[in-house]
């Protein structure tokens, strides 16, 4: 780590590189299966079978299959005590080190909101059942929620610094957006970033409380939209000083050329109805990238398709950007809370170099309240330039980012 | 660029005001225990809880009606250290500050309660009311809605080095010349089943005290509350040296990992106060081995045989009292440190001025870190 920043001058501003990527979700695993679901706007969202959802209104979730994690590790005594966030998380890292292979992080930063918690359910289960926890020593120690990032550094051989944002949905956009300043400002040169979450019953049956989830299909920006389907996963990119990486010849998937972040003191799970929070992540990101509105090309929106979520985004998307093609991926592919701002990061890049933009797939009617364009249904042929992907969690907490295809 | 810590506070189950809670740790005052007898495995757990009286004045935040012990723990806290730095927060000021929460366990009694409903009637008596305030980071959205924080808050969850990572992270957003100060707070709350989970880990002890540098290590005993640091560009204190540290894979590790930390700290012969992060477990070995190796020299204290193991708030109750300790150049004695070690007694400069701490943080899920503050 270096120092280069005066604050009296203003910071170094350092081109941000992804070298890398890794990804795990429902839509398959690995970005080469991540893509082909992408084109084919496949609905990935499933029956819950992990836990009973009977009580719930909600019965259906986006879900990575146990058998993408089966081969992730080797099948010894550690590895089978491991949450799947951590198979998940290695299972990411293992392919982002297939591409960049001397990836050395200085510093990781990734986001979650509840890491292994499904251990702890079954610890206190076991407590409530029998007063007793055979296997509880393994669940408690592999339930921390940083747990999975360490996990997936030591299985691949990996040891740095790791910083977990835990800012509820935000925090997959949160990490990469931090580990983008930590770069830009010249004190960093390479940042393993990204999120991850499993599904677990409580995250499932809070949601389902408060009526924030649907027992109808997720159909982000409809006019009849009712609710999110939660979802899980990991994804993981390597950023890089962009003169450091071009120097080595290193393949440059994207570049991170804007982040913002903003905090709505309105209510902790509801967002101010006016959109101001979204709206300032979103001026703060184009600002930090030196972009008009107009540059934008596409926005990967957070689109959980609640009520209250789309409407307040919608707003402030039609306020500052007019009809620029809008689409959400959590159709596909579930609300994966902490690692959804990674995950989307990941697609949005896939787009950017594939030239399409994703589907916001359930899409039926428009909100007559929502002046937005939205790509509905199917993938649209484009040659997007840049995107900017948002992020909105409870607690008030916005996040967008800017991604951009290399500058001719 | 040195962070300046400008305003401190904590709240602690030895009380709150900076100087009331460092007298009594001068004066070998230990926390009063409670017993949690609601343990359904039937083995009672003790801990060490903030006293009501201390957190009486969050009544007064409408926003903190419904919240959870952990967030009323963590406002006061920040509260207190914005006084402490004699900063009133406007618009044109709040937009200049960025806040990051340090959280372990996080808001453990009102999950257990949450998740308790389900495990005994069903997903449809779980309460829309408690589960906002399981999520991590309702602390620190309370506490930006008080001050009308805006701009960046950011939550960082990990084991007992969380709160100098948080401090590392609070550096490095501080490279952006558009904030002027950063709030850090850890923040922690206990209750039966946190006190079981770590009594199966084999961590706890049953009872207090906590006996630091005991060979075997007997255990832990849990404790709750925040500690708040205002970071600044200006003050009397500085922030010299921040090393996030890295992950140790097994516990055997921890003193090659704290040794190398420790060894990248420049001017170490410098060191005066080393305040570790002992606690009655494993990692009272490699703070022991470290402190022999780096720093022979340095006045070694630990503030956990009298406040307990608060884990996120455990690393800026450390930085407190760095800070203290430099300020007053007087350091407490550690409570329950074996006998003849020279531990037990009030330490003081006598003459030689003390002018930097160390503090190390070792987690008890792998994660690590350090920090020199120089006066």
């Amino acid at each position: 780590m270096r120092e280069q920043t005066n604050h009296r001058t203003g910071p170094v501003r350092s081109r941000v590189a992804v070298v890398a990527a890794g990804v795990i979700s429902p839509l398959g695993a690995g970005l080469a299966a991540t893509l082909k679901a992408l084109r084919e706007a496949r609905d990935c969202v499933s029956p819950v079978t992990r836990f009973p959802v009977e009580q719930c209104r909600c019965s259906s979730a986006g879900q990575v299959a146990d058998e993408w994690l089966r081969d992730v590790m080797p099948n010894d005594r550690k590895s089978r005590r491991l949450h799947r966030a951590s198979r998940m998380m290695i299972g990411a890292l293992a392919e982002l080190l297939e591409q960049a292979p001397d990836f050395s992080p200085e510093l990781t930063v990734v986001g979650t909101t509840s890491g292994g918690m499904s251990f702890g359910e079954y610890y206190y289960r076991a407590l409530q059942l029998t007063g007793t926890s055979a296997g509880s020593p393994a669940w408690i120690a592999n339930y921390p929620p940083q747990k999975a990032a360490v996990d997936a550094l030591e299985a691949c051989g990996l040891n740095s610094p790791c910083q977990v944002i835990g800012n509820a949905c935000a925090s997959g956009t949160n990490a990469i957006g931090h580990a983008f300043e930590c770069i830009r400002t010249g004190r960093y040169n390479r940042v393993l970033t990204g999120g991850y979450d499993a599904i677990s019953e409580l995250v499932f049956v809070g949601f389902d409380s408060l009526q924030a989830a649907t027992p109808d299909k997720c159909r982000p920006f409809d006019g009849a939209r009712s609710g999110l389907v939660l979802g899980e996963g990991a994804a993981l990119l390597a950023l890089e000083n962009f003169a450091q990486a071009a120097a080595r010849g290193a393949e440059i998937l994207a570049e991170i050329t804007g982040y913002g972040i903003s905090t709505d003191n309105h209510h902790l799970t509801q967002p101010n109805p006016s959109g101001i929070g979204p709206r300032q992540a979103m001026e703060r990101a184009l600002r930090s990238a030196a972009l008009a509105p107009q540059a934008i090309d596409y926005i990967n929106a957070h689109g959980t398709a609640t009520p209250f979520n789309d409407a307040a985004e919608g707003r402030a998307i039609a306020e500052l950007f007019g009809r620029v093609p809008v689409s959400s991926t959590k159709g596909m592919l579930g609300h994966s809370l902490g690692a959804a701002g990674a995950i989307e990061a990941v697609l949005t890049i896939l787009a950017l170099r594939n030239e399409f933009l994703p589907a916001n797939i359930n899409f039926r009617v428009s909100d007559v309240g929502l002046d937005l364009d939205i790509v509905a249904n199917k993938v649209r042929p484009a040659a997007p330039a840049a995107a900017l992907s948002n992020s909105f969690g409870f607690g008030g907490t916005n996040a967008s980012i800017v991604i951009q295809t290399l500058k001719a | 660029m040195s962070l300046r810590p400008a305003g401190l506070g904590w709240v602690t189950p030895l009380g709150r005001t900076i100087d009331e809670v460092w007298a009594k740790l001068l004066t070998g005052v230990e926390a009063e225990g409670t017993t949690f007898g609601d343990s359904l495995g039937g083995k009672q757990s003790h801990a060490f809880p903030v006293p009501p009286a201390a957190i009486a004045e969050a009544n007064r935040h409408p926003r903190l009606r419904r919240a959870s012990a952990i967030s009323r723990f963590a406002v006061l806290a920040g509260l207190d250290a914005l006084r402490d730095g004699k900063l009133e927060l406007d618009e044109v000021s709040a937009a200049r500050t960025a806040l990051v929460f340090a959280i372990s366990n996080g808001g453990v009694i009102y999950t257990r309660r949450f998740f308790h409903d389900i495990v005994k009637s069903g997903a449809s008596a779980a309460s829309p009311l408690l589960f906002p305030e399981t999520v991590f980071n309702a602390p620190a959205s309370h506490l930006a809605a008080i001050l009308g924080i805006t701009g960046a808050s950011y939550t960082l969850v990990g084991d007992g080095a969380v709160g100098i990572l948080a401090l590392k992270m609070a550096e490095d957003l501080m490279a952006d010349p558009n904030l002027d100060r950063c709030l850090v707070v850890g923040a922690e709350e206990t209750d039966w089943l946190l006190c079981d989970a770590y009594r199966r880990w084999r961590l706890l002890r049953p009872e207090p005290p906590i006996e630091p540098f005991a060979r075997p290590p007997k255990g832990m005993i849990l404790s709750e509350g925040a500690g708040a640091v205002l970071l600044a560009r200006k003050g009397d204190l500085a922030l010299e040296h921040i090393h996030a540290g890295g992950n140790f894979a097994k516990q055997t590790e921890l003193v090659r990992q704290l040794d190398m930390v420790c060894g990248s700290f420049p001017a170490k012969a410098a060191v005066d106060i080393l305040i570790a992060s002992a606690n009655g477990t494993f990692v009272d070995e490699a703070e022991r081995a470290t402190a022999a190796k780096r720093f022979p020299t340095a006045a070694l204290y630990t503030a956990k045989p009298a406040l307990g193991e608060s884990v996120a708030a455990g690393g800026l109750w450390q930085l407190i009292c760095a800070a203290q300790a430099l300020r007053t150049q007087r350091l407490p004695p550690i409570l329950h440190a074996p006998a003849g070690s020279g531990l037990t007694t009030v330490r003081s400069s006598a003459g030689k001025r003390w002018r930097r701490a160390v503090v190390t943080t070792c987690g008890l899920n792998q994660q690590l870190a350090a920090l020199t503050l120089r006066l």
